[in-house]
């Protein structure tokens, strides 16, 4: 069985959607920053088991400070999320709370899963220091540079996305 | 003609297509996706199968999706994508090419994210670095307290052991002891004063003080170093210099005598000069001239503008040690006084220094002489000190510096709870007080002190014994009405000298 899943992925600009997705997708990394404006819309198959596979549609958003702002017709079918945020910049985790409170009370019942990216450029340390910052929010810690847990992430999430 | 060029030049930049509810083309105009009727639009891009469950609304709507990415084998393009759906009709949907349009704003968008991003890079930058530079000081400050604690022990006990029945060899292990620990007092003190310089926290006093006398006891002092390594110490001093000036005594201090320290530490013979010589008077200012002079080892040409930079010694013989930091801070501590300083050296001959520096003159106190008094002239036969110090190594210190004087009696607090009742039983002349104590600081409890309701036990002199002793330390102490600091390591000399100014 094959179906389609249209997921999205947010977060601010800068903080690494599309190479998390170019990773995901294409398995390469560039260091040059492109911003995005608009939406890419790229599409992987994740075989769940020998008789089940999802093709995953995935749109990489423009990064948008202010979620708020988020093009509605961009999230219309949508069946999973993908939040990022980046550890070296405080800037893209602030809000992190009151970002997810807004999806979940505007896109309720649909599966989030909150991202920490670029894990290769912080410690572990960092990240045990911050914890009541982004800890308890956060599912995946990624490196796109590093190729760290990007797999897992969208696996994880296209599992949930059949269950 | 002009049609035949249109038609070349011509780009279609929108294209319609009419697709019904199994997302299957039934009508194109083929403006740039071509030859696509009967397919099905999810074909064209993983974009359209994202939107395959809008076509099955039999409703009236619209929907927009502006800037869609639509990359496919033969063209890239950046679209608005309007789907139009019907109640009784086959969905619309139109595909509008803006590319032009929104590589524009990409180029503008790509502008404005990385000024961002490198302003918040920056920001986060500069946090580090301050909280480096924090973590630095906090270091410094603690590690400097930590190691004033037990060398003051040891100044203070080889300064006692000095004193007792040694032999020639005991005296000579004693004297290397003796150097080592003033020189690893120097090394902190000159580590202290460099981190407080680099972020600009050391601060001038503005003191009253007499000029001559302090250049009397100074070349007394210098006088007695010199002629202990053989050599000669001259001096000139000017007739016409102001005899009471306001500046900082104990910076002047220093920066004279890290600049003879030096003279002396790199001459094996000859002499050692001093000329002190008034340059002028201007507007309430006397500008004084310094010059020291040796006929030492000399610093080659090339190296003389390394000489004022921290950590920076031109003889790395390892004959004569040090931080490098000495003359960093001379010139530093002369700039914070707006002075000046210059360097002339032939290498093998000598070296000379020469600052001039502005002191205010004080035309209001005539030859003040600071009185301190002495044992001997001092009104009671015993005095009462009270110590409130946890450390078993400063109070056998000053138990044996007192002693010896056969003028005090003391007692010992360890327990700050219990110091109230000692003082209101005991009433002590003089209470030396560690600010670092279990529980509390030794400024919370002299604040305690001077809120006791009675007149005589609350004007007690409460003097700070500590090692702590940044600018910020110094004015809680102030603001706590400690009179005066006594700093760790202290030798004989300064507790005593310090304890006689507030004996009655």
């Amino acid at each position: 069985m094959n179906i389609s899943k249209k997921i999205v992925l947010l977060g601010h600009f800068g903080v690494g959607k599309s190479s998390l997705i170019r990773r995901f997708v294409e398995d390469t990394f560039t260091d040059n920053y492109k911003v995005t404006i608009g939406v890419h819309i790229l599409k992987k198959e994740v075989v769940i088991s020998p008789k089940e596979t999802v093709s995953l549609i995935i749109w990489d958003l423009e990064g948008n400070d202010d979620i708020t702002n988020t093009r509605a017709s961009y999230m219309l079918g949508t069946s999973g999320m993908i939040y990022v945020f980046d550890l070296t910049r405080p800037a893209t985790y602030e809000q992190l709370e009151s970002d997810l409170n807004f999806i979940k009370t505007n896109y309720p019942n649909i599966p989030i899963k909150v991202v920490g990216n670029k894990k290769d450029l912080v410690t572990k340390d960092f990240i045990k220091q911050n914890s009541d910052v982004f800890g308890s929010f956060t599912d995946f810690y990624t490196s796109a540079k590093a190729n760290t847990k990007v797999n897992d992430l969208f696996s994880t999430l296209a599992k949930q996305l059949i269950s | 003609m002009l049609a035949k060029h249109k038609l070349a030049h011509e780009k279609a930049i929108i294209q319609y297509l009419i697709v019904d509810k199994k997302s299957i083309i039934l009508e194109s105009d083929d403006a740039f996706f071509s030859n696509v009727t009967k397919q099905s639009i999810t074909s064209l891009h993983p974009f359209f199968e994202s939107i395959t469950t809008l076509l099955d609304l039999e409703e009236n709507q619209e929907y927009l999706f502006s800037c869609i990415h639509l990359e496919t084998d033969n063209r890239n393009i950046i679209a608005d994508i309007t789907l139009k759906t019907f109640s009784k009709e086959h969905a619309l949907l139109i595909i509008q090419d803006l590319t032009t349009h929104y590589d524009n704003y990409q180029l503008t968008a790509q502008k404005r994210n990385e000024s961002v991003i490198d302003s918040q890079i920056l920001e986060l930058k500069n946090k580090y670095l301050i909280e480096k530079e924090e973590f630095k000081n906090t270091f410094i400050a603690n590690f400097s307290h930590e190691i004033r604690e037990p060398l003051s022990g040891i100044i203070t006990f080889v300064d006692i052991l000095g004193k007792t029945n040694l032999d020639s060899e005991q005296k000579d292990y004693l004297n290397i002891i003796n150097t080592s620990s003033n020189h690893l007092k120097h090394m902190i003190e000159d580590i202290l004063d460099i981190s407080k310089i680099e972020v600009g926290k050391l601060n001038l006093i503005e003191d009253s003080f007499n000029l001559s006398e302090f250049l009397e006891e100074f070349v007394f002092t210098y006088k007695i170093k010199a002629e202990e390594k053989g050599l000669t110490f001259l001096n000139t001093i000017g007739e016409k210099l102001p005899p009471q000036i306001i500046g900082d005594p104990y910076r002047l201090k220093q920066i004279l005598g890290n600049l003879i320290d030096n003279a002396i530490k790199y001459t094996t013979k000859g002499s050692i000069t001093l000329n002190v010589s008034l340059n002028q008077v201007r507007a309430n200012k006397a500008s004084i001239h310094f010059q020291i002079i040796d006929t030492g080892i000399g610093i080659e040409k090339e190296n003389l503008d390394k000489v004022f930079t921290s950590f920076t010694q031109v003889d790395t013989t390892q004959r004569n040690k040090g931080t490098g930091l000495g003359l960093a801070i001379v010139k530093n501590l002369v700039s914070l006084m707006d002075g000046n300083i210059s360097i002339d050296s032939e290498f093998n001959e000598g070296t000379s220094f020469a600052l001039n520096l502005s002191f205010k003159l004080d035309t209001k106190t005539k030859d003040k002489k600071v009185e301190v008094a002495t044992v001997e002239k001092l009104g009671k036969d015993k005095y009462h000190i009270l110590l409130v110090e946890n450390s078993e190594i400063t109070q056998l210190s000053v138990l044996k510096i007192l002693a010896a004087q056969g003028k005090f009696y003391l007692d010992i607090v360890t327990n700050p709870d219990t110091l109230i009742e000692t003082i209101q039983n005991q009433k002590p002349d003089i209470i030396l007080m560690d600010i670092n104590l279990p529980n509390t600081t030794g400024d919370q409890l002299a604040i305690e002190i001077r809120q006791l309701p009675e007149k005589e036990l609350k004007k007690i002199p409460i003097l700070a014994l500590t090692g702590k002793v940044f600018p910020e330390d110094l004015k809680r102490y102030k603001k706590a009405k400690i009179n005066d600091v006594i700093s760790k390591p202290f030798d004989e000399k300064s507790l005593l000298k310090t304890i006689h100014k507030y004996l009655k």
